[in-house]
């Protein structure tokens, strides 16, 4: 017996932003040297009423057009964008798809990482037989905590939800995952106010960084040089790690698939760890970084991208704010 | 590589249009942002096997601030 993942669907936000709309907003930028070395064409963002347990809702709904809802006995939400401080929003999502009320219901949060600790707590529930079918969320809409002013950060990240369905199965399709944490490294990435250390401040100042961005402490700030280099320098080696793990050398993964943070940034890992360019996934030019969404989204397009589809093992690493990393071994033999 | 072939490559590498010397000042170069920061954290680390921070680049100046932090041993 194991756990598998079986099915995957996932949104956008309503609102398609383009480059071009974006030097129209910032005319003394290269939105095309942007869009060459980060390799992003269009974000979506969400409308103003719009939230990320809305997304996660759509994305949701699309999946039960496949699979019987009532089989569900496990929500595992992941977001930084909760409906409310409390209560949890997988609670909420229970309501909203009208879901039995027999089951286990949790946010947790965490960002770029969240996709494959997410899979590793199912696959966790699953083999120590809390749970049959699974069903891991993650939903974010990070444009919301953006100063409109913040060019960097507008252009890098979009908003979108994901749902996948973990189920039990007879063939174990999920092997070793691996963790890291460095909360050293907590401030690279942050929003300072509005929780619990730090009140939101009305009067909260502008504060220039980088090449004319405005944020204030209200907003996400996040350092990209420093989390570039941080990015750099672990997750090559705990790659390494991962692979030995799971008793694997690099060449016998079928595709690696990492966070899509930056496409400049996975090509340096790709070549660091001396990975070819069709073994290794980089596709984030429509939808840009949507944050623990981005290795399910590339998961379901490669799986759709290979006919016929034979079985194929593909290790999947997340990394980002916390600092946190994590990844796994997985298999898939359907279009996901 | 000398220190000639150093500054012309980190030009290619940055897309810079204008010549580099060592008294360029980084900051001061029209298209330098974070993602030139970016971009030479990974060439540095590829060439010369030191990580620079992001703080170490805040701090560094002209090209020649750069050749000096990277360390004037490792160039032939």
């Amino acid at each position: 017996m194991g756990a598998k993942l079986v099915a995957i669907e996932y949104v956008f936000g309503s609102n398609m932003i383009t480059n071009a709309d974006l030097s129209k907003e910032f005319p003394d930028y290269d939105f095309d040297n942007f869009e060459n070395k980060v390799g992003i064409k269009r974000r979506y963002v969400v409308k103003e009423n719009e939230t990320a347990l809305d997304l996660a809702i759509k994305a949701c709904e699309l999946l039960f057009n496949r699979v019987d809802k009532s089989t569900i006995d496990y929500i595992i939400y992941c977001t930084q964008s909760p409906e409310y401080i409390l209560p949890t929003t997988a609670c909420l999502l229970q309501n909203r798809l009208a879901l039995k009320t027999n089951i286990g219901a949790f946010d947790f949060n965490l960002g770029c990482s969240g996709y494959t600790y997410g899979l590793a707590m199912a696959k966790s529930l699953i083999n120590s037989k809390q749970a049959t079918n699974v069903l891991l969320v993650t939903a974010e809409t990070y444009s919301k905590y953006l100063n409109p002013k913040d060019r960097s950060n507008r252009a890098i990240f979009g908003d979108a939800a994901s749902c996948s369905l973990i189920t039990a199965s007879e063939v174990d399709a999920m092997h070793e995952f691996a963790f890291g944490t460095d909360g050293s490294g907590y401030d690279k990435l942050i929003i300072n106010n509005g929780a619990a250390r730090n009140k939101y401040d009305l009067l909260a100042e502008n504060i220039e960084y980088g090449t004319g961005n405005i944020y204030t402490k209200n907003e996400l700030y996040m350092n990209g040089p420093e989390v570039f280099n941080f990015t750099s320098s672990v997750i090559p080696g705990f790659v390494r790690d991962l692979l030995a793990q799971n008793d694997l050398n690099i060449e016998n993964i079928d595709q690696y698939i990492f966070h899509q943070a930056n496409a400049f940034m996975l090509n340096f890992m790709r070549k660091r760890l001396k990975i070819s360019e069709d073994k290794f996934f980089i596709d984030l030019a429509d939808g840009g970084n949507t944050v623990s969404n981005t290795i399910p989204i590339a998961l379901k397009q490669y799986s759709f991208r290979l006919n016929p589809l034979k079985e194929q093992k593909i290790l999947l690493v997340g990394f980002g704010v916390g600092l946190s990393w994590s990844g796994g071994m997985i298999t898939i033999d359907n279009n996901l | 590589m000398t220190k000639q072939e150093f500054v012309e490559k980190l030009r290619e590498e940055l897309e810079f249009e204008i010549i580099l010397t060592p008294d360029t000042v980084l900051k001061d170069v029209e298209t330098w942002d974070s993602m030139g920061a970016m971009i030479l954290i990974g060439f540095v680390s590829d060439n010369f096997g030191i990580n620079l921070t992001g703080e170490e680049v805040k701090r560094i100046t002209t090209i020649q601030s750069l050749i000096d932090k990277i360390g004037d041993d490792k160039f032939s």
